[in-house]
């Protein structure tokens, strides 16, 4: 027992607000068994590991003797560790790997409500994410001046992710509100039963205007039918026209983001991924924007994505890659388009009979971007 | 507390054993007027007959005592059992009303969407079951991780305390809908075939569409229909069926309410909002104090328009593991105060509240 002691003692900060709590069931039925518990604790050992690489203190509490040392991920990249030009900028209360010099998230002092704001600095570029929860009624409510549509249902209005050039000033940041302010007035596309939606309801309420013939239904009912034809148009798809929310100077370059440097294998200093605004149009697909970013030693990848599906219609993709090399300065920015109708991509999927369960692929973000054909690209750099 | 109303729930039961009586029970059983009466339920059978299903009742509540125990750890049933669930639950389900009589007090819930232990967290927040009365509204099923153990879980706690939990259909207790947003893929992971995916989604088309709380407080998942001007009306429809694509049903459990006033269409070309004076003429028609319903995400668990006409309960927090949301349950008490409990998701060691990213080199 002692050591499961010792294991539960690496998590109190996280579980002691609510571990009296934790498990107890509805009625007075038996606890969790403690087989559950235990493999639970596992768990908990391996994740408090993960974020906490050996050092002494770690080391001289363990019970079980020597923590294995963490695999090296520093293989390829040549230098002492923490690296020379990377540092943890103020406001981060994520530790960094004393191995590596990875900025580990999600701090072990992740909190509910969640919030989360790891950064790092290599060279002159500064790199930061913030996490926080949806935007909340009060948000919402100030934002009704900004937007006159209704907004998608998840908006995750205060995170964003922003890289800083600390000495020209350059920086490029990606948030959910900018995204939502270069949408399309309106938008051509209507959900795949939408014709057959709307017949029912003109037949039904034909018949029922047969029906009743009363003066206040009927006057009721052709309100309801001045309504159907004046739909306040919006694009509902939530389809952005956004490279970013920047200051600097892009212009048309034949300069490629250089994949080669993107493939070898150096470590990842920094990691981090999350969604800015998210709405399953009712059911109907999804419509979802979000951000990877990667800083290596040398330079950084930012990829944000917004992927449009809606069912037995359309596929619709549009990244932003911002790839920065941090000894040149040099911003590159990669804008492309990718469209393609749902049946085709089905057809194919079929024809290459891959899978028994096509839909399983169509929620996979990258194999949908792999099969589809780009429709436009622009490729833009500072230099 | 009193009497265990729920002891004649094996009434119906009873119908799958004696299936000679079986069209004089369900012809009794569609008549339920007070439907806690203690009374009523019990004049339906003679005294013979109640002596004999004493005898069914402690071997099924038996075994659905263990389903729950069992399903309390998050672990599934066997698929052999939940065919007899869904057997017995039907049975129970086919009897209740579209618009399903509730009694006061009782507890009313939002979407719970496979998050099985915030649902567990729920139970804690506002009591447990059966002293606790419950109204679910639905959307049981999908994004979680575990809608199999939640829905099942819900079901089980529905056939054995009849009385005591209404679950409502919510546009995800669908077919359709559960083959693009999880339930459909948790089933196959986890059961190697689709047959309780099937199992469940056949359940479904059985679960009552609205509630009436003390003819009060209409509860839904979705909001109201052009269609619908008196709950009447909704007493009309077939309920028993996939939900429809169009039509009043396929409203009640998808339309939301908006700021704009009247009916509104969404331009993605399918779909109702209604505005603050429909919903005060179908309160204002149908003599109601406030329409309740689910359906929408908000920040707070609950959320009120209309001029507190319409108020959106949701009950998944930190929905889809990843929106920081709240959740919330909304107690309704025999004078008819209402109470609102907001919770946090349930935080298990092992599980941070975040989840750890793994870098990945993508490009």
């Amino acid at each position: 027992m002692s050591q499961d002691n010792q294991e539960q003692s690496v998590s109190s900060k996280e579980s002691t607000s609510k571990s009296k709590t934790v498990f107890t069931m509805p009625g007075n039925r038996p606890g969790i068994q403690a087989v559950h518990v235990n493999a639970a604790r596992e768990m908990v050992r391996l994740h408090t590991q993960g974020r906490r690489p050996p050092s002494s203190t770690t080391a001289s509490t363990a019970v079980k003797g020597p923590v294995p040392p963490l695999p090296s991920t520093a293989s390829s990249f040549p230098g002492a560790s923490p690296h020379p030009h990377v540092s943890i900028p103020e406001g981060c209360k994520n530790p960094q790997c004393t191995h590596c010099g990875k900025v580990i998230i999600p701090a072990p002092q992740s909190s509910y409500p969640i919030q989360d704001t790891p950064a790092i600095a290599v060279k002159n570029w500064k790199i930061y994410t913030i996490k926080k929860p949806i935007l909340n009624s009060t948000e919402l409510e100030d934002l009704e001046a900004r937007f006159h549509f209704p907004l998608p249902e998840m908006i995750f209005g205060n995170s964003r992710v922003k890289i800083v050039n600390e000495v020209s000033g350059e920086s490029i940041e990606f948030n959910a509100l900018d995204a939502l302010d270069s949408l399309d007035s309106e938008s051509h596309l209507k959900v795949s039963y939408h014709k057959e939606w709307l017949d029912s309801r003109r037949s039904e309420r034909e018949k029922k205007e047969k029906e009743e013939r009363g003066e206040v239904e009927s006057r009721d009912l052709r309100e309801f039918t001045d309504k159907l034809d004046t739909i306040e148009p919006y694009d509902w798809t939530y389809s952005p026209n956004y490279k970013g929310t920047t200051n600097i100077k892009f212009s048309e370059s034949s300069q490629e983001i250089p994949i080669h440097r993107l493939t070898q294998p150096d470590p990842i200093l920094f990691f981090d991924e999350a969604v800015l605004f998210e709405d399953e149009l009712a059911d109907n697909g999804i419509s979802i924007l979000n951000y990877k970013i990667r800083v290596m030693p040398t330079c950084l990848l930012l990829l944000c994505r917004f992927y449009l599906r809606i069912d037995n219609v359309i596929f619709r993709i549009r990244d932003t890659r911002v790839f920065v090399d941090f000894d040149q300065d040099l911003v590159i920015r990669d804008y492309r388009q990718q469209e393609y109708e749902y049946s085709e991509l089905l057809k194919s999927v079929q024809r290459k009979s891959i899978g028994n369960d096509p839909k399983k692929l169509f929620r996979d973000h990258d194999w949908v971007s792999k099969n589809i054909p780009t429709i436009n690209k622009v490729v833009e750099s500072n230099q | 507390m009193e009497l265990d109303t729920d002891v004649p729930m094996e009434d119906v039961e009873d119908l799958k054993q004696v299936s000679t009586s079986a069209t004089s029970s369900s012809t009794s059983g569609k008549q339920p007027t007070g439907i806690t009466s203690i009374g009523g339920d019990a004049s339906v059978s003679d005294a013979a007959a109640a002596a004999k299903k004493a005898d069914l009742n402690v071997s099924s509540v038996n075994q659905l005592d263990q389903w729950i125990d069992k399903l309390s750890q998050c672990e599934p049933l066997a698929e052999a059992d939940v065919k007899k669930l869904c057997d017995m639950a039907i049975e129970v389900l086919q009897f209740e009303e579209n618009v399903q009589p509730v009694q006061v007090p009782v507890t009313i819930c939002g979407d719970v969407h496979g998050q099985f232990h915030d649902l567990m967290e729920l139970f804690k927040i506002g009591g447990p079951c059966p002293d606790t009365n419950y109204l679910f509204m639905g959307d049981y099923v999908d994004r979680g991780y575990y809608s199999v153990e939640t829905v099942s879980y819900l079901v089980c706690m529905k056939v054995r305390y009849p009385n005591r939990i209404t679950i409502l259909r919510g546009n995800h207790e669908s077919r359709q809908i559960t083959q693009v947003y999880g339930f459909y893929d948790e089933c196959l992971r986890k059961y190697g075939s689709a047959n309780v995916w099937k199992l469940f989604t056949d359940l479904f088309d059985y679960f009552p569409i609205t509630a009436l709380v003390d003819n009060k407080v209409f509860c839904l998942h979705g909001g109201l229909s052009p269609m619908i001007e008196t709950i009447d009306q909704v007493r009309e429809l077939n309920r028993i069926q996939e939900v429809p694509h169009e039509g009043p049903m396929c409203d009640l459990l998808w339309s939301d309410p908006d700021d704009r006033g009247g009916w509104g269409i969404s331009p993605r070309g399918a779909g109702f909002t209604f505005g603050q004076d429909i919903s005060e003429q179908f309160n204002h028609t149908n003599d109601l104090s406030l329409i309740a319903r689910a359906h929408q995400l908000v920040m707070e668990g609950f959320s009120w328009s209309h001029q507190e006409s319409v108020v959106t309960i949701f009950s998944a927090p930190n929905y889809c593991y990843r929106c920081g949301n709240q959740a919330a349950i909304m107690e309704v008490d025999e004078q008819h105060n209402r109470q609102f409990l907001q919770y946090d998701p349930s935080q298990r060691p092992g599980e941070p509240t975040v989840t750890r990213k793994t870098p990945d080199y993508f490009l």
